[in-house]
């Protein structure tokens, strides 16, 4: 049997898409990250996020790293916007209940993607 | 407080976007505070034409006209979010129009994100479904596809009587020096292409590979569906495989030669193992297709007895006399030859 992720933990889809919100609102209004966003049609940063969550949760999304580095090429993302990013993530999961060794472990998911991201 | 302050006071303070336009000139007459507070422009556009510049104003009018009512969406970024509002416009009289707008940003975004979830949960189901067939695949080369349906539907395979059934044992000369004077892995790949034809082979005369223990090869014709000439299924078979192998060795520097054996009588197959499954056959027939093959010299086909009964008229068999035969006591051993 394979190890329960915490996808499946925190309840699936039906409490993911919460986390998902909450951090794509605070995302928005965030002028550290925000503006990276500016011209990205709705639909498309909400799936962006959507998958960008999941898949830091062990849920149906996957991205290859080669995809990542694709994904951010044409961003000029540095360290301080990284950081910033990864403060709003533990916020939103802190926000809906994510116990704080869970939290540990998405973060640092996500942190191992910084050289991807980055430069 | 009077009613009609009250009825204001209301008006102002709900959630919905409310305003009251001059039908002709669509000029606003009243705006809410919500309605303020998503469109308050620094210009306080006090006209709708002016605030909601992608209107269809023509269409607007005429749909009231027909309908007394018109729907819209608007889409605008409020700093760098999408805000969508669905707009409402009600002809209350000949001269005033209601409009209602409610902000329905948060169903759009919800809609996105079910549209991405759905997509993902779509894709990964497709992937399932393709490594399912793939298991599939690895599951029908171990047994046949009847044991298969019986052990996806109840989980277990029943042992199961075939009778009668003709079996091929199949064993190659000199194949343990093989392995040690060559590289091995070219005898493996060699051995490999070898079973491959096999198999090819044996499909076409209705058989089923049953396995393979390192250079031994053992099919058999009439399991799982019964088949009334699978003695000369099996004996075909053979003719091809030794026909086969001659074909090879002409023209490959490793030499393969096979001792064959023949022999019909019931078996019962059955799936062995919880674990590691392995399709597997037990009877008589087995153990003597298996002795009846020590008995060829290379390239030779040893034939049981009552196999050769059935083959005698249609196929080049020669009566070797009579073998002791262990476990089975003396019977007649006869040879199978290709007459072609």
């Amino acid at each position: 049997m394979a190890e329960r992720t915490l996808y499946e933990k925190y309840g699936g889809f039906s409490q993911v898409s919460k986390i998902v919100l909450s951090f794509y609102d605070t995302l928005l209004d965030n002028d550290e990250v925000g503006p990276f966003f500016d011209d990205v049609d709705m639909s498309k940063m909400v799936d962006h996020q959507t998958k960008f969550i999941a898949s830091l949760l062990g849920g149906p999304a996957s991205y290859t790293d080669n995809q990542l580095r694709q994904l951010h090429s044409h961003l000029d993302i540095r360290d301080v916007h990284f950081d910033e990013l990864e403060t709003v993530l533990r916020g939103a999961l802190v926000e809906h209940g994510v116990a704080a060794e869970d939290v540990e472990t998405v973060v640092a998911e996500f942190a191992k993607r910084r050289p991807l991201i980055v430069g | 407080m009077t009613i009609e302050a009250i009825n204001e006071q209301l008006l102002r303070a709900i959630g919905v976007g409310v305003a009251l336009l001059d039908r002709q000139t669509l000029r606003f007459g009243f705006r809410n505070d919500t309605f303020e507070e998503w469109f308050s422009g620094e210009d306080h556009p006090d006209h709708l034409q002016q605030l909601f510049p992608d209107l269809d104003v023509p269409e607007m009018q005429n749909t009231l006209a027909e309908r007394g009512r018109f729907t819209s969406e608007i889409r605008f970024k409020k700093k760098r979010r999408t805000l969508v509002i669905a707009l409402d416009c009600t002809a209350a009289d000949d001269d005033v129009l209601v409009l209602v707008c409610q902000n329905i940003t948060r169903i759009k975004e919800l809609e996105s994100m079910i549209d991405s979830y759905s997509m993902m949960v779509e894709r990964n189901t497709r992937e399932i479904k393709r490594e399912k067939e793939q298991v599939e695949k690895l599951l029908l080369n171990i047994m046949p596809r009847s044991v298969y349906e019986e052990y996806k539907t109840f989980g277990v395979v029943t042992p199961q009587l075939y009778n009668p059934v003709s079996v091929l044992m199949l064993d190659f000369v000199g194949f343990t020096e093989m392995v040690a004077s060559q590289d091995p892995s070219v005898t493996v790949t060699e051995l490999n292409d070898i079973y491959s034809a096999f198999d090819r082979i044996g499909e076409q005369f209705g058989c089923e590979r049953i396995k393979t223990i390192g250079d031994a090869y053992i099919t058999v014709a009439g399991l799982p569906d019964p088949t009334p000439d699978h003695a000369k299924a099996i004996a075909n078979t053979a003719i091809r495989f030794v026909r086969y192998l001659t074909r090879r060795n002409l023209s490959h520097p490793h030499q393969w030669q096979c001792r064959i054996g023949l022999s019909s009588g019931s078996v019962v197959g059955s799936v062995v193992g919880i674990q590691k499954y392995v399709y597997d056959i037990f009877g008589p027939a087995v153990n003597l297709a298996s002795r009846l093959q020590e008995f060829s010299e290379p390239m030779q086909i040893s034939v049981q007895d009552e196999v050769a009964q059935v083959l005698k008229d249609q196929f080049d068999i020669e009566n070797m006399g009579s073998k002791d035969i262990r476990g089975f006591g003396e019977q007649d051993v006869w040879r199978l030859s290709d007459n072609s």
